[in-house]
């Protein structure tokens, strides 16, 4: 058996208290095996079947918004620790993008959190649960 | 129960619908419309009283005016000739068909029927947008063909709904008079109207809207006609000055959404009768399929012609409807042209319109958005038909 080495790691993140645990133990991950790190935000579902398009508008605006914000807080977090980070924003379904964004980009190990704040994590089990069944890499589940 | 306890009572169940809408991710309209059914069913409010009925039918002149002010000009320009086509096809099967269906086997009278033709023909603009901006696809030549081609196919049902049940009287001069007046002077007072009385949180500017749109309504209803036409149009021609107010726009649908369209939808639902949608099964299948089997069976040779490698997704998404199909039944019951069964029927076909086409399109049609990005880049060359899809 050949040893693994790690040296992209993906870690989604969504501003939940879940994803931030994860973005920590990515980023000690990265410090030890001098992996490169990208933080991955999924842009999730819009309202299914709106009847105006204002109300798509105004929600993907609060998503944009939300989304940079997290995503310029996980690279401030990085910064404090001396590290560089990539980030990306993606609309689309959260397991499916993670899932298929890390063979794309050739990452070897995915880092999550547990369980992000949607109610949709809690009611239908865990974007965690879905990505652990379709990545083509390791992944580590963080609680 | 006194109007002031059913206004109460609404209310609270617009806040419900609210927030179930931001924890599940469903369009507070379709909650509203599921949760004014149940109320309906469970608890036997009654959706006709005055003041509702009233707030409902302005609501929809609203809906109808911001759909028109939805539309990008620009886009529409980009693709007018496959979006014209796809988009006539789009309205024009489905409305023959379901009114033959309903005439010929349901045995409905000539209004219903055409009720039903122009209730089963509509696209919707917003449940397509909701897929394509989701993916990523908005921005692609197929995203602006599709939503042109969903413009086409709102503005013929709203001609059919307009010019269908017309009864043209000593009035219908005015109507067209008044109508043309103000698609015409609108565009040209808002600007000056904008800079000496906008921004203010006394809002003007909306308040300028809704007097126009009454005043549609009124010589509508003289007329024995219906404002919806007059009202998209008047949308569509201050699309352009909602592109450069976008604060405006975004005011005008708060006020909509926030007190006008709830009730429209809640009272959409409190006439759905949940008995007769399961005393009559068969025929909502029926209906259902005469919807979509001439959305798909003329839809898809023309995609295939114009966008060959998203012929399926784009004639899944021309097959949606929500809006324009819940203001066509809702008019045919508020005019006793169809009676609560019929409108029960038509209503559940439409809301499954709006959910099942959309839920195949995105599950296994979905394009790559990365690769159409590139394949916009490109110049433009005429595509090959896929392997499966040549005839």
């Amino acid at each position: 058996m050949t040893p693994y080495r790690f040296t992209h790691l993906l870690v989604p993140v969504d501003g939940s208290e879940g994803a931030d645990k994860a973005l920590d133990c990515a980023l000690s991950l990265c410090e030890l095996v001098g992996a490169s790190l990208t933080a991955l935000a999924v842009e999730g579902k819009l309202p299914a079947y709106a009847a105006s398009v204002g109300e798509v508008e105004e929600v993907k605006r609060e998503k944009d918004d939300f989304f940079e914000r997290v995503l310029e807080r996980t690279k401030a977090e990085a910064g404090k620790r001396g590290m560089n980070i990539s980030t990306d924003l993606i609309p689309g379904h959260a397991a499916e993008v993670i899932t298929q964004y890390a063979k794309a980009n050739g990452c070897d190990l995915i880092v999550i959190g547990h369980r992000g704040h949607f109610l949709g994590d809690y009611l239908l089990g865990s974007t965690a649960d879905r990505v652990t069944h379709h990545a083509h890499c390791p992944v580590m589940v963080v609680r | 129960m006194e109007p002031v306890q059913l206004a109460a009572v609404l209310a609270a169940v617009v806040v419900l619908a609210s927030m179930l809408s931001v924890e599940l991710g469903i369009s507070v309209a379709l909650l509203e419309l599921a949760l004014g059914v149940v109320a309906g069913n469970v608890f036997g409010l009654d959706p006709n009283t005055d003041w509702l009925v009233f707030v409902a039918n302005f609501a929809s002149i609203v809906l109808t005016f911001l759909a028109g002010a939805e539309v990008d000009p620009d886009d529409f320009r980009a693709r007018f000739g496959a979006a014209v086509g796809i988009g006539l096809v789009s309205f024009a099967g489905p409305f023959v068909v379901a009114g033959l269906v309903a005439y010929g086997l349901l045995d409905w009278t000539p209004k219903a029927s055409l009720i039903a033709g122009t209730a089963l023909s509509t696209t919707s603009l917003a449940v397509v947008y909701a897929v394509l901006v989701e993916t990523g696809l908005n921005a692609t030549r197929v995203g602006k063909l599709i939503m042109s081609a969903c413009f086409v196919t709102d503005m013929a049902t709203a001609l059919a709904l307009s010019a269908i049940f017309i009864k043209p009287n000593a009035w219908f001069p005015l109507f067209l008079a008044v109508s043309v007046a103000l698609i015409v002077l609108l565009p040209k007072i808002a600007p000056w109207f904008f800079r000496r009385y906008g921004n203010r949180v006394i809002e003007p500017e909306i308040k300028l809207v809704f007097v126009c749109l009454f005043a549609l309504m009124v010589v509508a209803d003289a007329a024995k006609g219906h404002a919806v036409l007059p009202a998209f149009v008047l949308g569509l021609v201050m699309s352009r000055h909602y592109q450069r107010h976008r604060l405006e726009q975004e005011r005008l649908r708060v006020v909509a959404f926030a007190f006008l369209t709830p009730f429209f939808f809640l009272r959409g639902g409190l006439n759905v009768s949940l008995g007769a949608v399961f005393a009559n099964l068969g025929l909502l299948a029926l209906l259902f399929g005469a919807k979509m089997v001439p959305k798909v069976s003329l839809i898809l040779p023309l995609a295939r012609r114009h966008v060959p490698r998203h012929a399926n997704f784009t004639t899944l998404l021309m097959s949606t409807g929500l809006t324009f199909g819940t203001i066509s039944s809702l008019y045919g019951l508020n005019a006793g042209i169809i009676d609560r069964t019929q409108f029960s029927l038509l209503v559940t076909v439409v809301v499954l319109s709006a959910i099942v086409p959309t839920a195949i399109a995105q599950r296994w049609f979905s394009p790559d958005v990365e690769e159409e990005r590139m394949s916009d880049e490109q110049p433009a060359v005429r595509q090959p038909l896929p392997a499966g899809e040549r005839a």
